[in-house]
């Protein structure tokens, strides 16, 4: 039977690490921009006007109900059997496998969290937002100073889950030739046929990134919820 | 029945129950005969509610001895299998099962338990349903009946399984108040028909009307012990008549 | 659209691997799920720490390495005791229908392991209390007062994992696996058109997402019929 080949761990480490810049690229990309686009699909969303509400929940449930993976080769290998992707401004990026994972994962990120906003502005209790209108705020305003701080801490607990999700999924780039960790992990498992040594490496690595993560936005949560303290 | 020779039915013998540190029972010992009916009585944390939750081993007793119907009450599942079937609870917050009609709330025990047949479990159901005055509720859920109602089902699931006695945990604190007097006519239709019961209650009518020994707890202590009309037109304990100058105040 | 003629048949065999990976892979996250809750739920350390490790790595992990570990890992663990018996043995290939289920099962039972044991928490003790208090037995509690309380409660996110669970079905066209992915990617290679299969198989599994909400809406009405108010 083999033994754990633990010189071949150590030599392959700095090796998968070297992936670890394209995969927070990837991770932080997708995540800004996939923000921001849950936020306007937010707008529109609640707008109460059914023209930007109705596009606005086509668009979530056909990301959120067909596969990431499908989404990636849609628009890597998919999108140049169009004429016209081809001759758009935008090919330059959408000829990538780096452009196109970013653009898959905004938009699929962008998706669940705007759900997840949604979620957390359903949750600011109505009395706050009257009390708002009671004292004369305009109803941006009251979005922007009341309800977004509220909604922004009731998300926090599933936007973390989301960020690990969205980690998770970079992952994914291997399949469409990108060398981020999972991508030289395959790499060298190809090469050296030691599956357990090399993915097991990786996966510790995907762990403490998730650990960061989780503890980042439990510190970040704390620190929201600083002002609600239990009287004794 | 198989209480011949027990004339005490259930016996308490210097039971202490601690929770951690905070002892909720001390040193209390109580007797009741087959047929008696007792009311407890106390402030909140007095005590009251671990005393009958520990007569059906809903709450484990630390130290002293219980005895109901000839068992004594230790850790040996066949005595605490035993008890809980000769004794019923009914709850301050009812407890009914809410994914059951209530019919099949009332035949649940009976079927699992005790083997019955689901003709001889539904004919039990029925006849308790009309003792409680709801015979057509039977098929409706739990939520669609009012808080009266709902816990009238409760006294009937418990009596569906025959006890020889019934405990009740406030069973009333709960309720809005034009629905107590329905619960309590039914318990006092109970009481008439010779159930022994102890009820943990705050209304002093019932006590008064029903009971044949009020108990006093207070500080997890029996502080006081009479018939109702001692009890109430002379109490010996200093704490006795605070208390009741405060409940009977309104 | 003329490019998808003679992909039909294909596509539905397709279909139909995912709908079989799906039902198993959900009758094993059922029953890790449950496994996992009830460790969870235990007294035992032992067992506490084992679950915890259970969902913490694979709630961290990204599914496509779960999927290749198990798949290369699985193959590499049979070569090798296949050469214990027959040193002539180079490879021993193990299915990737049984390496995908097991593996998506053992990443969505992760999640289901959390959601059982909130929703094994969220039953109302009183109710348990009046069902001893009964003198019914810890197994007859468990099964018809416990179990229907619980299952209610977890629906709404089980749902959401059987979603989770059809679409990492995908992934598993990685491994070689026919599913309907895996069949675009064939006619892709033949047909040059990758825009039209791709979509399609968006598509199927829109489809396929539609009919599982579907579905559990359904269920969820049908679990709350004890609570239509009215008197």
């Amino acid at each position: 039977m083999r033994f754990i080949d633990v010189a071949l761990i150590i030599d392959s480490i700095p090796r998968i690490l070297m992936g670890i810049g394209l995969t927070f690229q990837l991770l932080f990309l997708s995540l800004t921009l996939g923000t921001a686009l849950a936020i306007i699909l937010l707008l529109l969303r609640i707008s109460g006007r059914w023209y930007l509400a109705a596009p606005t929940m086509v668009y979530i449930y056909i990301f959120r109900g067909t596969p990431i993976l499908v989404q990636i080769f849609i628009i890597y290998y998919g999108l140049p059997q169009l004429e016209f992707i081809r001759e758009s401004i935008f090919w330059p990026i959408l000829r990538e496998p780096f452009g196109c994972a970013i653009i898959a994962l905004s938009l699929n990120t962008g998706a669940y969290v705007s759900e997840i906003f949604r979620g957390g502005v359903l949750g600011v209790d109505r009395g706050l937002k009257e009390a708002g209108a009671a004292l004369g705020l305009s109803v941006t305003q009251r979005f922007i100073y009341i309800t977004s701080p509220i909604a922004i801490r009731l998300c926090l607990p599933a936007y973390s889950n989301d960020v690990v999700s969205l980690m998770k999924s970079t992952a994914l780039a291997s399949t469409i030739t990108l060398l981020d960790m999972m991508g030289i992990a395959r790499t060298i498992v190809a090469e050296t046929y030691a599956p357990y040594e090399i993915f097991l490496s990786v996966m510790v690595i995907y762990l403490i990134i998730t650990w960061v993560i989780q503890r980042t936005f439990g510190w970040i949560e704390k620190r929201m919820s600083q002002h609600i303290r239990s009287e004794a | 029945m198989s209480d011949s020779g027990h004339t005490n039915i259930i016996e308490l013998e210097n039971v202490d129950k601690f929770f951690g540190v905070f002892q909720a029972l001390k040193n209390v010992s109580l007797s009741v005969k087959t047929g008696e009916r007792i009311v407890v009585c106390g402030p909140s944390g007095s005590g009251k509610s671990t005393l009958i939750r520990c007569i059906n081993r809903l709450e484990e007793h630390s130290s002293g001895k219980i005895v109901v119907n000839g068992h004594e009450l230790t850790s040996a599942v066949k005595n605490i299998d035993a008890v809980r079937r000769e004794v019923g609870m009914v709850f301050q917050s009812f407890n009914l099962f809410p994914h059951l009609t209530i019919i099949k709330n009332l035949m649940l025990a009976p079927t699992l338990v005790r083997k019955a047949s689901k003709s001889e479990a539904r004919d039990t159901a029925m006849k308790y349903l009309e003792r409680v005055k709801i015979p057509e509720q039977a098929d409706k859920y739990p939520s669609q009946l009012s808080g009266g109602q709902q816990q009238r089902v409760a006294i009937a699931r418990a009596l569906c399984m025959n006890p020889k006695v019934m405990l009740f945990d406030e069973p009333t604190s709960a309720l809005d108040p034009e629905m107590i007097s329905e619960v309590l006519d039914v318990m006092t239709d109970l009481a008439r028909d010779g159930m022994t019961m102890i009820v943990v209650t705050h209304e002093m009518g019932f006590a008064r009307s029903v009971a044949d020994k009020v108990v006093f707890m207070d500080y997890g202590e029996i502080v006081e012990m009479n018939p109702p009309e001692e009890f109430f037109d002379n109490p010996q304990h200093e704490r006795t008549k605070l208390f009741l100058s405060q409940i009977l105040a309104h | 659209m003329g490019a998808i003629s003679g992909w039909w048949d294909d596509f539905f065999w397709g279909s139909l691997v995912v709908v079989e990976i799906f039902f198993v892979a959900l009758i094993l996250t059922v029953l890790f799920g449950l496994i996992g809750a009830g460790a969870k739920l235990s007294k035992s350390r032992v067992a506490n720490a084992i679950a915890s490790g259970y969902t913490i790595v694979f709630r961290g992990t990204p599914e496509i390495l779960v999927l290749l570990l198990f798949y290369f890992g699985s193959a590499v663990a049979l070569t090798a005791i296949a050469q214990v018996f027959d040193p002539e043995v180079k490879f021993v290939d193990f299915p990737p229908f049984w390496a995908g289920s097991l593996a998506i099962a053992l990443i969505i039972g992760s999640y289901a392991t959390e959601t059982f044991r909130g929703a094994f928490l969220g039953v109302e003790p009183g109710q348990i209390e009046a069902a001893r208090a009964l003198g019914i037995s810890n197994l007859q509690t468990f099964i018809y007062v416990r179990v229907p309380a619980m299952w209610r409660l977890a629906l709404p996110p089980f749902g959401n994992h059987m979603l989770s669970l059809i679409k990492d079905t995908a992934l598993i066209a990685i491994i070689g696996l026919e599913e309907t992915l895996f069949v675009a990617e064939q006619a892709t290679a033949t047909t040059g058109k990758p825009f039209t299969m791709f979509i399609l198989v968006g598509a199927i599994y829109l489809g396929f997402s539609t009919i599982i909400t579907l579905s559990v809406m359904a269920l969820e009405k049908y679990a709350n019929r004890h609570l239509a108010v009215g008197r």
